[in-house]
């Protein structure tokens, strides 16, 4: 069968047909004569088309390498229409130059009848090729091709071959891809007569509870011919029962999560306002101003990192968290060196001021960077998400910000517990003019404290490029909602301040779904309001002596 | 008020604090005629001046005159709270916006008795009628009357709550804040049946007087000129009564106010009102004026920029708000025009500027009385 001459030719002739042929080469008898009869039964004029395909769909599942190709061509021939028999059941694949259909070397010329019709499938036949495509790329090494394949069935699951895809579903390792065949095979149970098969069905169903299984078995319950059979109406009934359990379950779980993830960002962003305003007495109406800060220093060392260093592009993000923490550390600093100082005993003052800073640092992103939306390219590792449960999906980015909110919680925790510079903090925090009195440097507390403030804001720039949109104006929305975790945790207290921000976070996640997600800003905003009448200095107020 | 202890020494003190310069006290006085004159000043500019003459006012000039005239207003309104009883609100334009809603209903009632056309925004939600509340408000003795009492009320329900739980100093502005942004939101959604994000325009007659006619709009800013100068008159009088000495007394020590028997939260609470009032009024002059109302004009930026306005001025000086409105928001109309891109720069950096160097505000460093505020907690 080798033949030098034809596999030099071959090599000439297209990248494509490289592999097929390269495995030609080797093709043995045995499978010569099974290929021929698959293809055989296929040209038969009166033959069975779609019995062939399942033959065709065999041969592409079988352990041979070479015949999974070779099944895998002859489909997408047949798809194309290039795939022509011959009055002797001899079929060939139209191109330049014609392939014999068996071993897909070009075909001698005597055996090219130019007059010989492509076959082209009808309608029906080419959702049959299709699925028989996606029924052989079941067995795909990557993945993605087999989620795809799997989605593609369960879009005609009428037309699946169950021997096929139980196999599938027997060696898939992916959890997602398994679920979406289970359901595909147990659709097409549904529709069976046998109301054994059918039982059988609703039960493989309830197995894999999601929004489609439950919107299937809606529709198959809705059917006449089920609602005439109690057994049947009754085990899809107990079945859409459960699968509403594991649904609310699920939802109540993704409410929960996407508060907390807003949680962690209202928590970034309090942490360094709490810690100033106990401080100081101060509120930074700038505070919002140097999250879009952190937001922004994030775009720059994402535009240098792709320019310069494309090769750790994903890194950006963690390059990002320093930098940007130490650009608004320093524009704390600044802020508190021209402005601040000047004002300690004007809180009040110090509002309009920090008011000014903030409408000229809008004003001057805005004639630097312009007011539109700026792009991010998320980093490879945070995009996308897991289906941790139904309904429930983590998304990654979300997670990066708990993650990055609980680290810095607990750095911050630590740097105030047990470091000098804590001690100083603290002790100025509770009585100034005594720890003044006993040689702390209260300005230089303040200073730092207000530096340290700014820079958590940053990091909660740094987290929103990944899950909002940045824009000259983001910190304006944000920052009404830190004060109110301060004003509800009380100033300058730790664990208030995680207490509070979760809980704003949690309970705007929790109104949104019922009002809406600007009546439950309001809502969220007058209960605390109400709270407020009741401990005026906040949940969790320090004991301090002005 | 007349339940006030009065002792004989502390109005003796409080006079004595309270003396300015003569030079100051003029000028305090002054204003009075000036502002009255410049509100008689507005149709002779229009109607007898010829338009080459330099002291001819066009009708823009005069619709911006009218409109600072209630940002002075305003001003008056949080000068009143914030100076005297050191209640810094960033919420005033809650009572600015509930006068300028009410009005605007007032307003499209009658738009809707002359046309029977129903507004744009009712017709997207679907509504065949004015809804049955809004009937109040179809005259306008009615509309005033009713504004004043709900501002009144809602003022006094927060203040109610917020004074007796001893919520004070940034705590209550940053609260103000919040709600006046809660409002905002809330204005936003278009089932509030408020307009929405669009607001409520297309407004027609005022009392019988077409808005579009000059007389309508030169009698509009006289009007708010002239209550611009009875409220100057009232406030001042109030502020130099007992009652104002109270407050001031209550904003620098609030606690020994309330040891020597004074019920403080209920002195506030009435000064809180009134603000809320005046505020309100403001809002009604306002909206006919510039011919639209939506939810910027709760924006928790203007409510900021009223405490900036009241600031430079000079707090606890009432001629310095006025002045301090009247400057910025001249400036702001000149300038916006002139270099848009470069205002909050300059608004910036004059509140910067005089917030951080002075003491308190032009009037306050001119008339050099910060002495009396150095020490106060406020």
């Amino acid at each position: 069968m080798v033949n030098f001459r034809q596999i030099f030719l071959a090599i000439a002739c297209s990248a494509l047909l490289w592999a097929a042929h390269t495995q030609a080469a080797t093709v043995s008898s045995a499978a010569a004569t099974k290929r021929a009869m698959v293809l055989a039964s296929f040209c038969a004029p009166d033959g069975d088309k779609a019995a062939a395909l399942e033959q065709l769909v065999e041969v592409g599942i079988s352990s041979d390498a070479q015949d999974r190709a070779w099944a895998r061509q002859i489909v997408g021939a047949i798809r194309n229409g290039s795939l022509a028999c011959s009055a002797h059941a001899h079929a060939t694949l139209n191109g330049s130059p014609a392939l014999d259909a068996i071993d897909l070397q070009p075909a001698a010329h005597a055996a090219v009848d130019t007059s010989d019709v492509p076959y082209v499938p009808s309608i029906v036949m080419m959702r049959k090729l299709v699925v028989a495509s996606a029924e052989m790329d079941l067995f795909a090494p990557q993945q993605e091709s087999r989620a795809a394949a799997a989605r593609q069935i369960d879009k005609f699951f009428a037309l699946l071959d169950p021997v096929v895809v139980t196999r599938a579903i027997r060696q898939e390792r992916d959890p997602d891809t398994v679920t979406v065949l289970t359901l595909a095979m147990a659709k097409r149970g549904l529709n069976s007569s046998v109301k054994a098969d059918r039982l059988a069905a609703i039960k493989a169903v309830a197995q894999v509870p999601s929004e489609t299984a439950r919107t299937a078995l809606a529709n198959f319950a809705a059917q006449d011919s089920v609602r005439a059979d109690p057994d049947v109406l009754a085990a899809v009934q107990s079945a859409i029962r459960g699968i509403d359990t594991w649904l609310s379950f699920g939802r109540a779980m993704s409410i929960l999560f996407s508060g907390l993830s807003y949680g962690g960002v209202l928590l970034l962003t309090a942490l360094g306002l709490s810690i100033v305003f106990g401080l100081m007495g101060v509120i930074n109406l700038a505070h919002g101003e140097f999250i879009m800060i952190g937001a922004y220093s994030t775009y720059l060392v994402e535009r240098f990192m792709q320019a310069h260093l494309p090769g750790l592009f994903d890194a950006y993000i963690f390059v990002a968290i320093p930098v940007a923490f130490a650009i608004c550390a320093i524009c704390g600093m600044l802020l508190e060196f021209f402005v601040i100082r000047f004002l300690y005993r004007r809180p009040l003052e110090t509002l309009l001021a920090t008011w000014a800073v903030s409408i000229a640092l809008i004003k001057l992103i805005q004639v630097l960077f312009g007011s539109q939306n700026v792009e991010f390219i998320t980093p490879g590792f945070l995009n996308g998400g897991m289906q941790v449960a139904p309904a429930f999906f983590v998304t990654y980015n979300r997670v990066f910000a708990i993650a990055l909110a609980l680290l810095v919680f607990l750095a911050t925790f630590a740097l105030v517990r047990f470091t000098k510079l804590g001690l100083l903090m603290r002790a100025t925090t509770q009585l100034r003019d005594m720890a003044r009195c006993l040689g702390v440097p209260a300005e230089r507390v303040d200073r730092i404290a207000f530096g340290l403030g700014a820079g958590l804001a940053g990091l909660a720039g740094v987290v929103l490029t990944q899950i909002a949109s940045v824009n000259p104006s983001m910190g304006t929305g944000f920052v009404v909602d830190s004060f109110m975790v301060v004003v509800l945790g009380g100033a300058g207290s730790l664990a208030g301040t995680v207490v509070s921000s979760l809980a704003l976070g949690e309970m705007n996640q929790f109104i949104e779904p019922f009002y809406g997600a600007v009546a439950a800003k309001v809502v969220v905003l007058l209960l605390i309001v109400l709270i407020i009448q009741k401990r005026p200095q906040g949940l969790f107020a320090l004991k301090t002596r002005v | 008020m007349n339940t006030l202890p009065e002792p004989q020494t502390t109005r003796r003190l409080s006079l004595s604090a309270l003396a300015t310069k003569r030079m100051g006290q003029t000028v305090e006085v002054g204003i009075v005629p000036v502002l009255i004159l410049l509100a008689l000043y507005l149709p002779f500019a229009y109607f007898v001046i010829p338009e080459a003459n330099v002291l001819h006012l066009s009708l823009f000039g005069i619709n911006l005159i009218g409109q600072i005239m209630c940002f002075a207003l305003l001003a008056l309104a949080l000068d009143l709270v914030w100076g005297y009883a050191g209640i810094l609100s960033l919420g005033h334009g809650i009572f600015f916006g509930m006068g300028g809603y009410l009005m605007a209903i007032y307003l499209l009632n009658g738009a809707y008795a002359e046309t029977h056309v129903l507004p744009d925004f009712m017709q997207y939600m679907g509504a065949s009628d004015f809804p049955a509340v809004w009937k109040i408000f179809s005259r306008l003795d009615v509309t005033v009357l009713v504004t004043i009492a709900a501002t009144a009320l809602a003022a006094g329900i927060f203040g109610f709550v917020t004074f007796r739980s001893r919520i004070n100093g940034v705590y209550l502005s940053i609260i103000t804040q919040a709600l006046t942004y809660a409002l905002m939101l809330l204005l936003f959604i278009n089932d509030v049946g408020l307009g929405g994000n669009n607001g409520m325009t297309g407004f027609t007659t005022l009392a019988g007087h077409r808005l579009a006619d000059v007389s309508t709009q030169i009698g509009l800013a006289v009007c708010s000129s002239l209550l611009l100068v009875v409220a100057y008159v009232g406030v001042r009088f109030l502020a130099r009564s007992s009652f104002g000495r109270a407050l001031i007394a209550v904003r620098d020590d609030e606690a020994r106010m309330r040891f020597l028997g004074y019920r403080t939260h209920t002195l506030k609470l009435f000064a809180w009102c009134l603000s809320a009032v005046l505020a309100a009024l403001a809002g009604m002059l306002y909206v006919p004026q510039v011919g639209i109302v939506n939810p910027s004009i709760v924006s928790p930026q203007l409510s900021v920029e009223i405490a900036v306005w009241v600031a430079i001025g000079g707090r606890g000086t009432l001629i310095g708000a006025i002045v301090g409105a009247i400057l910025i928001n001249g400036l702001k109309f000149w300038l916006t025009a002139q270099l848009p891109a470069v205002w909050p720069f300059i608004l910036a950096g004059v509140t910067l500027l005089i917030v951080v160097y002075t003491s308190n505000g032009v009037w306050g460093t001119l008339k050099g009385a910060g002495s009396a505020d150095k020490g106060g907690r406020r």
